[in-house]
């Protein structure tokens, strides 16, 4: 470690003002959902060419994490992952924001991200070469096993409602199978329209299914977004400190985790986050308090997530295998600057590498202030807007973001036929996170199977290369432990303590609510969906008789699983006693239906006018009549004007960053 | 609450002034001679692939040449497909150019309905192309291609290729390679270039049918055995051509720049001219050929000839693939 010379090369004002920046607009771009970190730093690319290339290099990586950090906000304070990476965010980081913990939430959001960041960049400082060979040692067997691994999350996520969180995770893993197959080339479920060709995309999905059911039960009551408790002023950081301190293993072991995956190439930060949150809910001495608030969720996906930036670098500066999407742009600028990838690149070109490296460090520490300066600015802005301007803002920013992504429409109809899906079938207790991580391991856990068949196939050494393989053991062994784990807590609880509260996932119930009276009524609504989802699944089945053997076999498989735990779940319900007549509803009477349809239909209207109208004129028409649905009182004409200059503006900025900053192509249609 | 509504006023009429300069800039470039203001160079796939490297080496160099900036935009989607079906609704004024690339858009519209044919685009110029090669780790006991074959002959199916996606340009290298050498391989489609490549390193394929630049950026860890460009590749002096090896294999993934069809034909031309002239540069030209590209200098004049060659060639071999003829 004879190169802190290079950390003085670090420190220099521009590349310190390029860190800080980078981090800032990483920060906010990430915080905004559907603007990736992968499209953060495609923007910045060119900037980089006129700069040095360490210069160009830490303004790069700056942005990069703070753009993987700066989704936590989004998923905290709206629900809504701003990307993969911080799905397992939401578990319990919106949960504690609905009690009024936001401020505290992001605060340690930060933390974790600082640490996680730092130990996935020493890493990289001080253990990249050998660390880089662990990409190599995962194939197509240990990429399908880890993806198992991290659907076997859906068990944990669902205890109490076991049926219906594996049922929904069979509907993402079929809709994963949408589109046009990378092995095998199969069109699949497309129902021949072009617009399935490319697959539900995932982020926009993210969008739709955790963010759509939060703005249509937003505007039912008038009771404020997020609780406000006296503090909501504080950062808490004492106090998030004195958690993350108890915390510390939850922390070591996240960061290791997140490092490790993202190393390899084929995983990414949303395995990343899923499995660190698994492993912190299997450790912790409260496993039942995940799901519904508890700071040690938070705590190891954030920094699972941002250790995945670090770790990503070690394959792509030693291997030149970019381990996730913005590091493959980043390889890109290195390879327009001239420089040449590989282990040599540590020693003739160490000079970049290590202040680079350090650059790194720098920024992940400027997250610290940066990030508690703009978290406690989007909490406080969070709480303090009145709900008949946070409405139509989220509802804006949702349209927008998965918009962006592609700048396609259709992702953009996906997002909102998802979402109301997602909402409906929220209702009747199958909640959305099954169902995304379905979608987002799906097409990770096919290719991975029909590739390790392939091979095995080929070698007459089937079993051996599924099984046999030293790593895929020891993620087979894990993903067991995590499937059963629930009902070994269960059978040791019913020993030693009360029955365990049920985790209702992200569906915030109050759990001190004597809900959990242990008499199960027969749940109608869920037989009549068991019955749709068993047409679903034979539908599907059908359907794969024109695919080739490697298009099919998975398909197959989860649309008779689909069939089966349906079948299951009708036989549990029929068993149950008819509920009695519905009692005392006056908590419920106060929502209002109205409101509800209506901004489900004012948004249907918008997300379909606006190809052919135009992304400025409908969003502003559509933001203003969000405004009047979620508006509980008279505007005065002094509130009216306001939030009228607040529409054009919000919606003009965005317009401007979009089309002039991000370089997108928004739809202008008839209009503009 | 006072002092929050005072600085959303305040922040309101910032944003507002923002909007009338940024609007009025935008008005301002018009009717000059092309090019006059800065070309949106619009990329089907996501960032950080090989055509967007591709491009950012062309962006490098296009203010140099061109006189103007260029941006690249992303419209990922369907493998191309949805950018492709799009182009013809975008404004043809030279303004936006579209990446498009060989086979891809020759096989989609025949495999599937895809929103475009392949003769609704306007290819005005295709610049370079990437050859296929196999190659096998550098432990490998497959020291020449001889050996490879040997190997394939004597237990057919055993050999397992990596390479980059389904009826892809890899693809149907390894179905033409199977039939010149009268061998039976099993191909193996990863989801890019990248995963490809880590599978022949990671000795999860016994090799892999890869792009010619791999063997640049994994330099010293693989070992290249055949590359199928006309001749050999100035980075590659060590490395024999499939043809002087006797199977008649040339082609790889191609790269190529499409213009709306309402496009002018002297815009056509102008647009073709800028990127012969980016191929041209020196540098440019250094760097390309060092990271394994073969550069091409098929000019809009030139396409009608090529296009159609092409599309003799991937529609003999779509059959093999087993690719639907709709």
């Amino acid at each position: 470690m004879g190169n802190l010379s290079y950390l003085i090369d670090a420190l220099t004002p521009f590349n310190m003002v390029l860190a800080l920046g980078g981090v800032v607009l990483g920060t906010i771009i990430g915080a905004l959902p559907g603007l990736s970190a992968t499209m953060a730093v495609a923007i910045l690319v060119p900037f980089t060419f006129g700069m040095s290339p360490a210069s160009g290099l830490i303004a790069l990586g700056a942005i990069y994490t703070g753009a993987i950090y700066g989704g936590s906000f989004a998923a905290i304070l709206v629900n809504t992952p701003g990307t993969p990476s911080s799905i397992a965010t939401t578990f319990d980081g919106y949960p504690m924001a609905k009690r009024g913990d936001g401020g505290l939430a992001v605060t340690l959001a930060t933390i974790a991200s600082v640490v996680g960041g730092l130990v996935g960049a020493i890493s990289l400082l001080v253990l990249a070469p050998p660390l880089a060979n662990i990409a190599l040692l995962f194939g197509p067997s240990e990429y399908f096993w880890l993806a198992i691994f991290g659907l076997t999350l859906i068990s944990a996520l669902s205890v109490g409602n076991t049926v219906k969180g594996l049922i929904g995770g069979c509907l993402g893993l079929l809709l994963s199978t949408v589109g046009v197959a990378i092995v095998g080339g199969d069109v699949r479920y497309t129902m021949n329209s072009q617009i399935l060709l490319g697959g539900i995309d995932i982020t926009s999905a993210l969008i739709g299914l955790y963010c759509v059911p939060v703005l249509i039960d937003l505007v039912a009551t008038r009771a404020p977004h997020l609780s406000i408790v006296e503090d909501t002023r504080g950062y808490r950081l004492l106090e998030a400190l004195r958690i993350s301190w108890a915390s510390k293993f939850n922390l070591i072991r996240s960061s290791a985790i997140g490092t490790a995956v993202g190393i390899l190439p084929g995983a990414g930060g949303s395995i990343a986050g899923l499995i660190a949150y698994s492993e912190a809910r299997r450790s912790s001495r409260h496993p039942e308090r995940f799901g519904t608030g508890e700071p040690d969720g938070v705590i190891a996906t954030e920094s699972s997530n941002n250790a995945t930036v670090g770790g990503g670098f070690i394959p792509t500066l030693v291997l030149g295998i970019p381990g996730t999407p913005p590091d493959a742009i980043i390889l890109g600028a290195l390879l327009v600057q001239g420089i040449k990838i590989g282990p040599s690149l540590f020693n003739e070109q160490g000079g970049i590498v290590y202040t680079f490296m350090f650059g790194l460090l720098i920024a992940t520490v400027l997250m610290l202030p940066v990030g508690l300066l703009l978290g406690r600015y989007a909490y406080t802005s969070i709480v303090k807007i009145p709900k008949s301007l946070l409405v139509p803002t989220v509802a804006f920013l949702t349209i927008l973001g998965s918009f962006a992504i592609h700048s396609n429409v259709h992702d953009m109809q996906m997002m909102f036929v998802l979402g109301v899906m997602a909402w409906i079938l929220q209702r009747y207790g199958f909640a959305p996170s099954p169902i995304v991580l379905g979608l987002v391991l799906g097409s990770i856990a096919e290719m991975g199977f029909v590739q390790t068949y392939m091979i095995g196939n080929a070698t007459n050494a089937l079993a051996g290369m599924f099984f046999g393989r030293p790593i895929s053991a020891v993620i087979i062994v894990f993903a067991a432990l995590t499937l059963c784990y629930p009902l070994i807590t269960a059978m040791l609880g019913r020993r030693n303590k009360p029955a365990p509260v049920e985790a209702t996932d992200t569906v915030v119930k109050v759990v001190t609510t004597d809900k959990a009276k242990r008499t199960k009524f027969r749940d109608v609504p869920a037989i009549l969906f068991s019955l749709l989802f068993i047409g679903l699944g034979v539908a599907a089945y059908t359907q794969t008789k024109d695919m080739s053997a490697m298009g099919k076999v998975f398909p197959t498989t989860i649309a008779a699983l689909l069939v089966i735990l349906s079948g299951l779940l009708i036989s549990f319900q029929i068993g149950r006693p008819a509920a009695p007549a519905k009692k005392d509803l006056s908590g419920e009477a106060k929502e209002s239906t109205w409101r509800r349809v209506s901004i489900i239909v004012a948004m249907g209207v918008w997300v379909l006018l606006l190809p052919s109208i135009g992304f400025f004129a409908t969003s502003l028409v559509a933001f203003l009549v969000l405004v009047g649905i979620a508006s509980f009182d008279r505007l005065s004409p002094r509130e009216m004007a306001i939030h009228g200059v607040a529409a054009v503006a919000i919606v003009g900025a965005f317009q401007l960053l979009m089309d002039n900053v991000l370089g997108l192509r928004m739809p202008t249609g008839l209009l503009f | 609450m006072r002092t929050t509504r005072f600085r959303q006023c305040l922040a309101t009429a910032a944003l507002g002034t923002a909007l009338a300069a940024g609007l009025a800039m935008s008005g301002a470039a018009n009717a000059q001679a092309y090019p006059s203001k800065t070309i949106n160079y619009i990329l089907p796939f996501n960032a950080g692939g090989e055509s967007d490297l591709s491009a950012r080496f062309q962006q490098a160099v296009f203010k140099k040449v061109a006189g103007v900036e260029t941006v690249i935009q992303y419209m990922a989607g369907a493998g191309g497909a949805q950018a492709w079906s799009q182009l013809n609704s975008m404004p043809g004024d030279g303004y936006t150019i579209m990446g498009i690339n060989l086979p891809h858009t020759v096989l989609q519209p025949m495999q599937k309905d895809v929103g475009y044919k392949t003769d609704d685009l306007t290819p005005v110029n295709y610049f370079h192309y990437t050859p296929d090669a196999i190659f096998v780790h550098a432990d490998s006991p497959f020291k020449t291609l001889k050996d490879l074959i040997d190997f394939a002959k004597k237990s057919p199916g055993m050999l397992t290729f990596s390479g980059s996606g389904s009826n892809s340009s890899n693809n149907l290298a390894q179905v033409r390679f199977d039939e010149l050498a009268g061998i039976k391989t099993t191909y193996i489609p990863f989801s890019g270039t990248a995963p490809a490549v880590t599978a022949i390193l990671g000795k999860q394929t016994l090799a892999g049918f890869n792009y010619a630049p791999s063997g640049i950026s994994h330099a010293g860890k693989m070992r290249m055995l055949a590359v199928a460009s006309e001749k050999r590749m100035p980075a590659f002096p060590d490395v024999p051509t499939f043809r002087e090896l006797g199977f008649d294999l040339v082609g790889g993934a191609y790269r190529g720049l499409s213009v709306p069809k309402s496009t002018p034909e002297d815009i056509r031309q102008k647009v073709s001219d800028i990127i012969s002239g980016i191929n041209a540069d020196a540098g440019f030209r250094k760097k390309m050929e060092d990271g394994g590209f073969v550069l091409t200098d098929v000019g809009y004049k030139e396409m009608p000839a090529f296009v159609a060659a092409k599309k003799k060639e991937y529609t003999a071999l779509a059959d093999k693939l087993g690719i639907k003829k709709q």
